[in-house]
C-alpha cells in the first residue's frame, strides 16, 4: 500500500469514527450515552485544563471553581432565561472570575500555585454557601428542565469540537509557543519580549470559560445543583489526573488519558464493586511507573508548527541623535548592601563596551537595572531616549534591547528553532533576519529541529545568543558569554562578536576573559564594590593600580 | 452498501466503548426464572457513611429475606431476586449513568434508589423516563410533594423537613403548655439542604407556638470543633437546644455540651441521633437525648426486624430511615406480587395506591408521600422511642428535663 | 473571659490542624512527594487506634507506640519500591511533583478500598480522654489538649532536630536543593526516606490522636489532605515551626470568626486568611525567599 493511499485510509478512518461519534444518540442505548456523555464532559474539562496548564505547568486545582460557577449560573438564570443567553453568562461569569483570580494568583508559581488555586476553589464554594444561606435561604436549587440525553450529548460534542479548534488554533497562533516558552523558562521568555503576566491571564480565561460553559450544560442533568454536588474538588483532581495521564503537553494528550479513565471506572465498578477502589488504585499507579510521558508519550511526539513573527503594534524607539543608552545615577540595594551605587555612564551607537571587575562588584545587577529584572532605586536609565528604568522586561526587550544570562537559560523543552522563533514573536521591529539566518550566524544551524535541553553547554550559549539576535536589537547585553568557552571557541566567539558590531549592533559585554576585553571594547568600565573606579580604553584601565587592588583585594597588594 | 457501513461504525463504535465486551451476557436470560434488581449506591465518597448505614445494609437483608422464603411469587411460583450493585462513588453524573447502564445493559426488572436527597433528585428524570417505580425514601425534601406529582413513579418515605420541624414545635409546644420547660430555645444547623430546611420551617414554628429563639446561627459542613458554636449558646440560657446537625457534628455537639456540663432540659441533636453509633458511644449519657425519627421498639415485628438485621449484617439498624427503607421494599414485593407480573408501570401505580403489610406496620401512601413518619425520638433504655407525631401508634411519653450529664 | 474563650479553643484546635500537618510538611517539604494520600493514611491510623481500643482495650497513647514504628516503616517501604523511583526519574522538581501526585492518588484508591473492605463506610467515633478540664476558665477536652501538647512538642522537637543535629542539617540540605547536596555528600534518595518515613511517623501520632474526638468514616481522608496541605504551604513548605505556627493561627482565626463574626463564615474565613498570607508572602510565613 502506498503511503497516499494509506493517508487517504487514515483520514476516512478518522472521518467514519467522527461521524460515529456525532450520530451516537441516533444509535446507541441510553448507557452508551450516558458513557459518551462522561467521556465528553471530562474530554473537555481536561482539554481546556491542559490548553493552560500544558504549557505552563501549573497545575491548577481550581477547575472545580469555574465548572460550579457555570452549573450555579445555570441553576440560578435556566429556568427563566433563554438557554443561549444562559450559557453566555455562564462564559462571562467564568471570565471575570478568573481574571480577578489569574491577576492575583498568576504570579505564584510551582506547588504555591497549585495549593493557591485549590484554596480559591475552597473559599468560592464557602462564600457561594454563605450567600445561600443567609440570602437565598436555601442551599439546593432545583432546575427542572426537559433537557434530553440526546440533547446534551450533542451540547457536549459541540463545545469538545470547539475546545479543540480552540486549542488547535491557540497552539499554531503566536500565543501558544509563547506560553509553552513561559512554560520553559519564564524569565527568559520575558527577556524575550514576551508579555507573560498578559498571555498566561488571557489563556487562563479562555481555558476558564470553556470549564464554566461545561458546568452550565451540564447542570440541569442532575435536576439538583448544590455546592458539595458542583464544587467537589475531587472533580479538579480528577481531571488533573486524566490530563497528567493521557499527556498534558499536546492538544490530544488529555483525550487518551479520559477516555481509558473512564472506562477503567466503568469495567472494574461492575466487575468488582466491592474492591474496584484497591485494584484502581493499583493499576494506577502501574500506569504511571510505566508510562513516564503519559499515554501520548506512546504515540509519536506531537510537533507544533512555528508560527510566523507577528505584525508589530508600536515601532521601537529608534532617536538616531545622542547616544544609544545613557546611564544615570542607577543605584540598586538587597537589604544593607548597595549592589549599584550611582552608576553612570553612556554606551555610543556601534561601540562595544566591557564592563569588568571582581565577583561580586555588581556587574551583573547593573545588567539587570538595564533589562528590566531589576528595578532601579533611584537614578534613570535612558535607551534611545525613552525612560526603561523600571519597565517590565519584556517592553525593554520589545525596544530593542536584548541579553544573554550568566548561568544560561534556554528553553530546555522547546527545539533550537523554536527557542529563536519565541524571541521574534512579539518584536516590534521589523525582523531583520530569519531565524534560519540568525542560526546559520551563531552555527547552530544543523541543530535546528533538537531540543534545547540536549544542546552542550556551549551550543546552549551560542543559543542564548541567537535568541537574543532573534529580537532585531540595537543593542544587546552579554552576561559573560565568553565564560568556559576553550581557546579554538573563545576565538570564534570573539570574531562573532565582532562580526555583529560590524553589522552596526551595540554590545555591553560583563567579561572576565581580559583578552576578549582587549581585543572587542573600544571602552570599559571598572566597577567594584557597586561603584564605577576606573573608564577608559581597556589597555590603560587594565593598568591602573586602583583597578590591580581591587582585583587583587587587600591594600597590600 | 449500508449494512457494511453500519458494521463498520459499530465496529469503530466498539473501539471507543470497550466495556460492551465486558457487560453481562444476561441480558437475555429468561426474565420468568428470576426478577433481577439492581441499585448504584455510595459504596464510596461523602456519602458512604449515610448510604452504609441506613441503606446498603437493607437492601442486602431484604434480599436475604426474600430469597431464604423462595423468592417474589409471581403468579403461582417464587422467583429469586438477583442482584446487579454498583458505586455511584457519591457522584450525581455516575449515579445517572449507572441507572442507564441498569436499564439498558443489565436490563433489570426493578431498580432500588441510590442514598441521599442529591442523589435520589439527579437519578428522578431518569427513572421517571425509563418508567422504573422510584422508591426516594433517603429523601427529605420540602419539595417531596412538588416532586411526587411531577413524577408518578416516585414516591416519598421520610415526610418534608417542615414536616419535621412543625411535629418537634408541636411536642416542646405541648411541654411549654404543661410547664415542663420555658421559651428560650437555641438552634444551630448545618449549611446543608437538609439541615437549612429543617431550620426554616423550625423558626416559623416555634415562634407559631411561642417561643424566643435565644440563638440561632448555620455553621459550615465539615466544622472539625463547634466547642464556639456551643459556648454562645450555653450563654443564650436555653430550656430546649435545638441543632439540625449531620453525624459527625451530632457527635460532636453531644460529646462537647457533655464536657461543658451543658445541661438544657431539652437536648436535641439532629441526623445521626437515632444510629447505634450514638448509643455505643455515649451509652448511658444518651439516656433523655431526642433527636429525629423514632420507632415503635416494643413492636414485636421491629423486635424481629432488629434481631434479623444484626444476624445478617453484623450490627444494629438506624431508628429512623432504615426501617423505612426495609418497609418501602416490602411493598415493592407486595406490589409486584399483586400486579403478578414484571410489569413497571402497574407496579408503581400498586405502590401509591394500595396498602401494604410492613414492619413498620400497615402503610398506605397519600399523593406518593408515606404520611405517617416519626420526627422526633428520645433514647429511653436504651431504645430510641417514638414521640412525636403522638397521634402515631406506640408514642411515647417524652422524658423532660434530660437527665443531668453523668 | 472572652478572650480567653476565643485564644484557648483556637489554640486547641489550631493544634489539632498543625498536628495533622507536621507529616506533610516532611513528605511535602523535604521528600518532595506530594502526597494525596496523606488522608487516607491518617484515617487507616485512626482506624488502627479504633481496632486496638475497642478490641484489645488498649489506650490509643499505648497504641501510638505500636503505630508510628509501623506507619514509618510502612511509608519507607512506599517510598523505598514505588517513589524512589520515580524521583530519580523527573528530572525536574516540576516532574517530580506531578508523577508523585499521580502514583499518590493511586495510592489513594488502594488505602481507601482497604479500609472499605475492612470496616465498611459507616461512621465510627469512642470516648477516650473525653474529661473536661478547666484551664483560665475556660472548658477544655482534655483528648485535644493532649493533641496540642503533641503538636507543640513534636513540632519543636522536630524542628531541634533538623537545626540542630547532623542528620537534621543534611535533610534540610536536601529540602533545599537535592544536587547540590549530592554534592557535599549527602546520600540524598536514603535521607528523603528517612524524611519520608519519619513524616509517615507523624501521620499516624495526628491520625491515633485526632480518633479520639473526632468521628471518621473510610472516605473522608481527603478533608484531611485538604487540611494539612493548607497548613504546610501557610507556614511555608517544609518548615515545620512554620506549619505550627500556621496550624495554631487558622484555628484561632476559626474560632474568633465563629464567636465574633458568623460560625457560617470559618471555612471561608481559614480560606481566605490562606490565601491572603500567600498574597502577601507567597512562600509561606516562615518560608525561603522565592528561588
Amino acid at each position: 500500500m502506498s503511503a497516499k493511499a494509506a493517508r487517504t485510509l487514515g483520514w476516512c478512518a478518522a472521518l467514519a469514527l467522527a461521524a460515529a461519534v456525532a450520530a451516537l444518540p441516533l444509535y446507541a442505548n441510553g448507557y452508551y450515552l450516558a458513557l459518551g456523555i462522561s467521556v465528553l464532559y471530562f474530554t473537555i474539562l481536561a482539554t481546556a485544563w491542559a490548553m493552560f496548564s500544558g504549557p505552563t505547568r501549573y497545575i491548577s486545582l481550581a477547575t472545580v471553581a469555574f465548572f460550579g460557577i457555570g452549573a450555579y449560573t445555570a441553576a440560578v438564570l435556566g429556568e427563566t432565561w433563554s438557554w443561549p443567553v444562559v450559557l453566555l453568562a455562564a462564559a462571562v461569569l467564568g471570565a471575570l472570575v478568573a481574571a480577578i483570580t489569574g491577576l492575583s494568583t498568576l504570579r505564584l508559581s510551582g506547588i504555591y500555585f497549585v495549593i493557591f488555586s485549590f484554596g480559591l476553589a475552597e473559599l468560592i464554594r464557602q462564600l457561594v454557601i454563605w450567600y445561600e444561606v443567609n440570602v437565598h435561604k436555601s442551599v439546593g436549587r432545583y432546575l427542572f428542565s426537559a433537557v434530553t440525553q440526546d440533547v446534551l450529548y450533542w451540547q457536549l460534542l459541540g463545545l469538545t469540537a470547539l475546545v479543540f479548534l480552540t486549542g488547535f488554533l491557540l497552539g499554531r497562533s503566536r500565543y501558544g509557543l509563547a506560553l509553552r516558552a513561559i512554560g520553559a523558562d519564564e524569565t527568559a521568555a520575558s527577556h524575550s519580549g514576551i508579555d507573560a503576566t498578559r498571555i498566561k491571564l488571557a489563556v487562563f480565561i479562555l481555558s476558564a470559560i470553556f470549564m464554566s460553559v461545561t458546568g452550565a450544560v451540564m447542570a440541569p442533568r442532575w435536576t439538583y445543583i448544590d455546592p458539595s454536588i458542583v464544587f467537589n474538588p475531587m472533580i479538579s483532581f480528577q481531571v488533573v489526573i486524566m490530563a497528567l495521564l493521557g499527556g498534558a503537553g499536546s492538544l490530544f494528550g488529555p483525550v487518551l488519558g479520559v477516555i481509558p479513565l473512564v472506562l477503567l471506572f466503568e469495567v472494574l465498578t461492575a466487575t468488582l464493586p466491592n474492591h474496584f477502589s484497591i485494584v484502581l488504585g493499583a493499576i494506577f499507579v502501574l500506569i504511571v511507573m510505566m508510562l513516564p510521558k503519559g499515554v501520548i508519550g506512546l504515540v509519536a511526539p506531537w510537533s507544533w508548527s512555528i508560527p510566523a513573527n507577528g505584525a508589530s503594534s508600536a515601532a521601537p524607539v529608534r532617536d538616531e541623535s545622542g547616544p544609544l543608552l545613557r546611564v544615570d545615577d542607577a543605584s540598586k540595594s538587597f537589604g544593607g548592601l548597595r549592589a549599584v551605587d550611582k552608576v553612570s555612564f553612556e554606551v555610543a551607537r556601534g561601540q562595544i563596551v566591557g564592563i569588568i571587575g571582581p565577583n561580586g562588584s555588581g556587574k551583573t545587577t547593573l545588567l539587570n537595572l538595564m533589562s528590566g529584572a531589576l528595578v532601579p532605586a533611584s537614578g534613570s536609565i535612558r535607551f534611545g531616549g525613552t525612560m526603561i528604568g523600571g519597565l517590565k522586561p519584556y517592553r525593554i526587550a520589545r525596544l530593542g534591547l536584548a541579553r544573554t544570562f550568566q548561568l544560561v537559560r534556554v528553553m530546555s523543552d522547546l527545539t533550537v528553532a523554536e527557542n529563536v522563533a519565541a524571541a521574534a514573536l512579539f518584536s516590534a521591529a521589523p525582523a531583520k533576519a530569519t531565524s534560519r539566518e540568525v542560526l546559520d550566524l551563531v552555527g547552530l544551524a544543523p541543530m535546528h529541529d533538537t531540543p534545547a535541553g540536549e544542546l552542550t553547554y556551549i551550543d546552549q550559549k551560542r543559543l542564548e545568543l541567537a535568541r537574543a539576535l532573534a529580537l532585531s536589537p540595537q543593542l544587546v547585553l552579554l552576561d559573560e558569554w565568553l565564560a568556559g568557552l576553550n581557546p579554538s571557541e573563545l576565538e570564534t566567539g570573539i570574531s562573532l562578536i565582532a562580526k555583529l558590531r560590524d553589522r552596526g549592533m551595540t554590545i555591553i559585554m560583563v567579561e572576565h576573559v581580559m583578552d576578549a576585553i582587549r581585543a572587542l571594547c573600544g571602552h570599559c568600565i571598572v566597577m567594584n564594590a557597586g561603584s564605577v573606579i576606573a573608564r577608559g580604553v581597556p589597555d590603560d584601565v587594565l593598568s591602573d593600580p586602583t583597578v590591580v587592588t581591587a582585583y587583587l583585594g587587600g591594600a597590600d597588594a | 452498501m449500508f449494512s457494511v457501513n453500519r458494521r463498520t461504525l459499530l465496529r469503530l463504535t466498539s473501539l471507543t466503548a470497550m466495556t460492551a465486551a465486558l457487560a453481562t451476557f444476561t441480558s437475555f436470560a429468561d426474565a420468568q426464572e428470576k426478577i433481577r434488581v439492581g441499585y448504584a449506591i455510595s459504596k464510596t465518597g461523602p456519602y458512604a457513611g449515610g448510604a452504609s448505614i441506613t441503606t446498603l445494609p437493607n437492601y442486602e437483608l431484604w434480599v436475604k429475606d426474600v430469597n431464604a422464603a423462595g423468592g417474589i411469587k409471581l403468579g403461582d411460583k417464587r422467583l429469586p431476586v438477583e442482584v446487579v450493585e454498583y458505586d455511584d462513588r457519591s457522584s450525581s453524573e455516575e449515579a445517572v449513568k449507572a441507572i442507564e447502564r441498569l436499564a439498558n445493559q443489565d436490563k433489570v426488572d426493578f431498580i432500588l434508589p441510590p442514598w441521599g436527597t442529591g442523589l435520589n433528585l439527579a437519578v428522578g428524570p431518569t427513572l421517571n423516563r425509563l418508567g422504573y417505580p422510584h422508591l426516594a425514601v433517603t429523601s427529605v425534601t420540602d419539595k417531596a410533594p412538588e416532586l411526587a406529582k411531577r413524577w408518578s413513579n416516585a414516591t416519598f418515605w421520610l415526610g418534608t423537613s417542615a414536616q419535621i420541624s412543625e411535629a418537634l414545635a408541636d411536642l416542646l409546644g405541648k411541654l411549654k403548655n404543661e410547664g415542663k420547660i420555658g421559651t428560650n430555645v437555641a438552634m444551630v444547623s448545618v449549611a446543608d439542604q437538609f439541615g437549612i430546611e429543617l431550620a426554616a420551617a423550625g423558626r416559623e414554628a416555634f415562634k407559631k407556638h411561642g417561643f424566643t429563639l435565644a440563638y440561632d446561627k448555620t455553621y459550615p459542613l465539615g466544622s472539625q470543633d463547634l466547642q464556639p458554636l456551643l459556648n454562645d449558646a450555653i450563654a443564650a440560657k436555653p430550656d430546649a437546644f435545638i441543632a439540625f446537625s449531620y453525624p459527625p457534628d451530632t457527635i460532636a455537639l453531644t460529646e462537647q455540651a457533655q464536657l461543658l456540663k451543658f445541661n438544657p432540659k431539652i437536648f436535641y441533636v439532629g441526623v445521626g441521633t437515632a444510629f447505634p453509633l450514638y448509643k455505643g458511644k455515649f451509652a448511658a449519657n444518651s439516656d433523655g437525648v431526642m433527636g429525629i425519627g423514632g420507632w415503635n421498639a416494643d413492636s414485636p415485628l421491629l423486635k424481629d426486624y432488629l434481631a434479623r438485621h444484626k444476624t445478617a449484617t453484623g450490627k444494629e439498624p438506624d431508628r429512623w430511615a432504615s426501617p423505612i427503607t426495609y418497609a418501602s421494599l416490602q411493598v415493592l414485593q407486595q406490589a409486584i406480587e399483586k400486579v403478578g407480573k414484571v410489569d413497571r408501570a402497574a407496579v408503581a401505580a400498586e405502590i401509591r395506591s394500595g396498602t401494604f403489610d410492613t414492619i413498620i406496620g400497615k402503610v398506605k401512601l397519600k399523593d406518593g408521600l408515606l404520611q405517617e413518619v416519626w420526627s422526633v425520638g428520645q433514647w429511653q433504655n436504651g431504645e430510641f422511642y417514638g414521640l412525636a407525631p403522638t397521634t402515631l401508634p406506640g408514642a411515647r411519653a417524652p422524658v423532660v428535663p434530660k437527665s443531668q450529664w453523668q | 473571659m472572652l478572650l480567653f474563650d476565643i485564644v484557648l479553643p483556637g489554640l486547641v484546635l489550631g493544634g489539632m490542624y498543625a498536628l495533622i500537618a507536621l507529616g506533610l510538611t516532611l513528605q511535602y517539604g523535604v521528600a518532595r512527594v506530594m502526597n494525596l494520600s496523606y488522608g487516607e493514611s491518617l484515617i487507616a491510623a485512626a482506624f488502627g487506634a479504633l481496632s486496638l481500643y475497642s478490641g484489645l482495650g488498649l489506650s490509643p497513647l499505648v497504641a501510638l507506640l505500636l503505630a508510628v514504628p509501623c506507619a514509618a516503616a510502612l511509608n519507607w517501604l512506599l517510598y523505598r519500591f514505588l517513589l524512589e523511583r520515580l524521583m530519580r526519574r523527573g528530572k525536574d522538581r516540576g516532574a517530580k511533583e506531578i508523577d508523585s501526585i499521580l502514583v499518590t492518588f493511586g495510592m489513594l484508591f488502594v488505602i481507601q478500598g482497604i479500609m472499605l473492605v475492612a470496616f465498611g463506610g459507616q461512621y465510627y467515633s469512642y470516648s477516650y480522654l473525653s474529661i473536661p478540664v478547666v484551664v483560665l476558665g475556660t472548658t477544655l477536652a482534655v483528648n485535644r489538649l493532649v493533641a496540642l501538647l503533641f503538636a507543640a512538642v513534636i513540632g519543636t522537637a522536630v524542628y531541634l532536630a533538623l537545626t540542630r543535629t547532623r542528620i537534621g542539617t543534611a535533610v534540610r540540605a536536601i529540602a533545599v536543593d537535592p544536587g547540590a547536596a549530592r554534592l557535599v555528600g549527602i546520600d540524598v534518595p536514603s535521607m528523603s526516606g528517612f524524611a519520608f518515613a519519619c513524616g509517615g511517623g507523624l501521620v499516624a501520632i495526628g491520625g491515633v490522636l485526632v480518633s479520639m474526638f473526632l468521628t471518621f468514616n473510610a472516605s473522608m481522608g481527603v478533608v484531611f489532605t485538604m487540611k494539612a496541605l493548607v497548613v504546610v504551604i501557610m507556614g511555608g513548605v517544609g518548615n515545620v515551626m512554620g506549619a505550627l505556627v500556621a496550624g495554631l493561627m487558622l484555628g484561632v482565626v476559626e474560632t474568633a470568626v465563629a464567636r465574633l463574626v458568623d460560625p457560617g463564615l470559618t471555612l471561608a474565613a481559614t480560606y481566605a486568611l490562606f490565601l491572603v498570607v500567600l498574597l502577601i508572602k507567597p512562600t509561606g510565613l516562615f518560608g525561603r525567599a522565592a528561588a
